[in-house]
């Protein structure tokens, strides 16, 4: 059975429709890669699949672990293993890190039925996934992303991201507003937290992340629908062709 | 009823139709109960355990300070108002009132009829290793009409902390009408950190009159975390060029409270800043007014004067007024008054559930971020960190009256359990 199974799903912000019919099946173990010119749908359907109720599902239907999870609160989507990290993290001042992801963490263990970490365990914790993201200690004591640069703020995603250990993780344009030895950081970080049992899609822009993040599928999402999937070569054919040609390929068709 | 509190209630109508005292009515706590108080002393010892904090602590138990001067050396003088006039009435001579440059009849009642206070002095150039730690404590077991006075005077360039608690530790009904005077003198820097927790029943008109001399700084930081009817009421005046003003302010109201916030600063020569921002969470029918109000005089050039007030309405019920006011008098400043009432911002609660954490608690923890920016103001680390704490316990419904009140803790609890609580569903 998939993992994530998408079918016919259309999705609307107030009157105007952005997804048009979106199909998708996600295995464990495979890495999908999401490309497409701006505007098209994107970030809205990993909204969508993390439970954003800014977005009203019109149509179609999300089955995750053999659940349809569109009834679901977004909390509950969290404790059952989807994880998005934001293409805009939002800064939580006040709250440090460590606290937040100790309210996280416990929260989720919660609804599983197990008892909270200790304060000991979870410190023993953190300190390991930091290093996957080679996250200082002074960072995890800040309050979460308030005044952090850009490359921070994605790595703190990747970090909370480790500590939550989902089942499918969404990264939304995570390579955004990243130099390149931050992306090099993010993209092993997400690597390592690579596993037989999860599953990842990567929303991007660019090639150069999937340089990085080698994807098994790339998918072109393109006025509301996915038009075209193949291997990962067809990243690079997107970086050196463009958008255009698979447009006019819609319309010969 | 007490002659005084007929006094106080004959003024409050005249007053109200003052723009500055509109919202200003304390009529349903000035009740018969209230009675002046004649010195009533309690066998309670009153603790406060701020972790890594050594303060100099005075206590004001009903009105009067029963403490004996405070043995500080180097000049330093800390002591009751009474011992005070007593015993260096030319100090007391040279300051007392002379704060005050724009007298109300409330304040005029509690010049006339003050009971007692705390007096401290430093003097010229001496940085006080210790904050001073002024608790007004209200424990008499039955209602009491008080009037406290206190007289802070830092001598020019000198450095004072001076922490100002008004506490309730019985069930009692209340009402305190204070005066507090602070004179900053040259060069001098007063951190001035107010904490109220009292009950329900008690309304408490609390007036703090600052003067600033040339090249000084003034913070003051409120938190108001608990009463029946609370009003700060401040008015900073700048005497010379350079001078530094913080002023900011927390409160948190929920069922019948009303909290209240006046501050006037009077920017009358040229190159002084002054900064305010006041936040309130306001629950159940609690009602709030911010009235803030910078006077930039002709002549006051590179004036710089900021001021914000925001405030989350909780229910429906709740009620803020709110008035950021400029008024400015000559064209070479930079001024920026504004002011909000909203609810959580959906994005945020969105990134914060999608960590698998409730509503209910991201709810709080977005609350807890909204009053932390004034919590920050508090220089002093070892107080911010108690408040921080006792903010949290408050959002989440855990503060009572008795063994987490604002720093009296673990003191003997002889009332019922006041339990605050914001009620998050309701957002």
């Amino acid at each position: 059975m998939a993992l994530l199974t998408i079918r016919n799903l259309h999705a609307s912000i107030g009157e105007k429709e952005i997804l048009k019919g979106v199909n998708l099946e996600i295995n464990r173990g495979e890495v999908h890669s999401i490309m497409g010119p701006n505007g098209n749908g994107k970030s809205t359907l990993a909204g969508i699949i993390a439970g954003n109720s800014k977005y009203t599902v019109t149509e179609g239907e999300i089955i995750y672990k053999g659940k349809n999870i569109l009834d679901m609160a977004v909390d509950e989507r969290a404790a059952e293993g989807i994880f998005l990290g934001f293409q805009y993290p939002v800064e939580i001042p006040g709250v440090s890190i460590t606290n937040f992801m100790r309210t996280a963490v416990n929260e989720q263990r919660k609804y599983r039925g197990l008892d909270p970490l200790s304060g000991s365990e979870f410190l023993k914790m953190m300190e390991e996934k930091k290093k996957i993201v080679e996250m200082t200690s002074k960072l995890a004591n800040r309050s979460v992303n308030e005044g952090f640069s850009g490359g921070e703020k994605k790595k703190n995603e990747i970090f909370q991201m480790a500590m939550l250990d989902p089942t499918l993780a969404i990264l939304d344009e995570t390579d955004s507003g990243l130099d390149i030895d931050a992306l090099r950081i993010v993209a092993s970080g997400v690597n390592k937290l690579r596993r037989p049992d999860n599953a990842t899609i990567v929303i991007t822009h660019y090639q150069r992340l999937l340089d990085y993040i080698v994807p098994d599928f790339v998918h072109v999402l393109y006025e509301g629908r996915i038009v075209k999937t193949g291997p990962k070569e067809l990243a690079l054919e997107l970086e050196s062709k463009g958008y255009e040609w698979i447009k006019e390929e819609l319309q010969n068709n | 009823m007490e002659k005084i509190v007929q006094d106080f209630l004959n003024i409050q109508p005249q007053m109200r139709k003052n723009e500055v005292w509109r919202f200003v009515d304390f009529s349903s706590l000035l009740t018969e109960e209230l009675t002046l108080p004649h010195g009533e002393r309690q066998t309670a010892e009153y603790r406060c355990n701020v972790p890594d904090m050594e303060a100099l602590r005075m206590v004001v138990e009903n009105g009067f300070c029963h403490q004996p001067a405070s043995d500080c050396g180097n000049g330093v003088i800390i002591c009751s108002l009474h011992d005070a006039i007593k015993h260096h009435p030319e100090l007391v001579n040279q300051y007392l009132g002379h704060c005050i440059t724009r007298p109300n009849p409330y304040q005029q009642l509690n010049s006339e009829h003050y009971t007692d206070g705390i007096f401290v002095y430093v003097p010229k150039g001496t940085s006080m290793p210790q904050p001073v730690q002024l608790q007004s404590v209200i424990n008499a077991g039955h209602g009491l009409f008080l009037q406290v006075r206190n007289l802070v005077v830092a001598d020019e360039g000198s450095h004072l902390t001076l922490i100002h608690c008004d506490d309730s530790y019985d069930s009692a009904a209340a009402f305190a009408n204070n005066v507090t005077e602070i004179h900053v003198g040259q060069d001098a820097y007063v951190e001035h950190y107010k904490m109220q927790n009292l009950n329900n029943q008690t309304g408490l008109l609390n007036h703090t009159y600052a003067t600033l001399e040339q090249g000084s700084s003034f913070r003051s930081v409120s938190v108001t975390l608990n009463g029946g009817h609370i009003r700060n009421h401040t008015e900073v005046i700048m005497q010379g060029e350079h001078c530094e003003v913080q002023a900011h302010g927390l409160y948190m109201g929920d069922g019948e409270q009303q909290t209240d916030n006046y501050i006037f600063v009077d920017h009358a020569f040229p190159n002084c800043h002054s900064r305010e921002l006041f936040k309130g969470i306001l629950d159940d029918t609690a009602r709030g007014a911010f009235n803030g109000h910078v006077l930039v005089r002709d002549g006051a050039t590179k004036t710089e004067a900021y001021q914000s007030n925001n405030n989350i309405l909780i229910s429906d019920k709740a009620f803020i007024n709110t008035k950021p006011f400029l008024e400015i008098y000559n064209d070479d400043v930079k001024c920026s008054h504004g002011s909000t009432i909203g609810q959580l911002d959906e994005q945020a609660l969105f990134y914060i559930r999608s960590r698998g954490i409730s509503l209910r608690t991201a709810r709080t923890l977005l609350l807890y971020a909204f009053c932390d920016e004034v919590l920050q103001q508090i220089e002093l680390e070892p107080l911010r960190n108690r408040l921080i704490d006792l903010v949290k316990k408050r959002l989440h419904g855990e503060l009572t009256l008795c063994s987490d009140c604002a720093l009296h803790c673990s003191s003997p609890c002889n009332g019922p359990e006041v339990n605050f609580y914001i009620d998050t569903d309701k957002l």
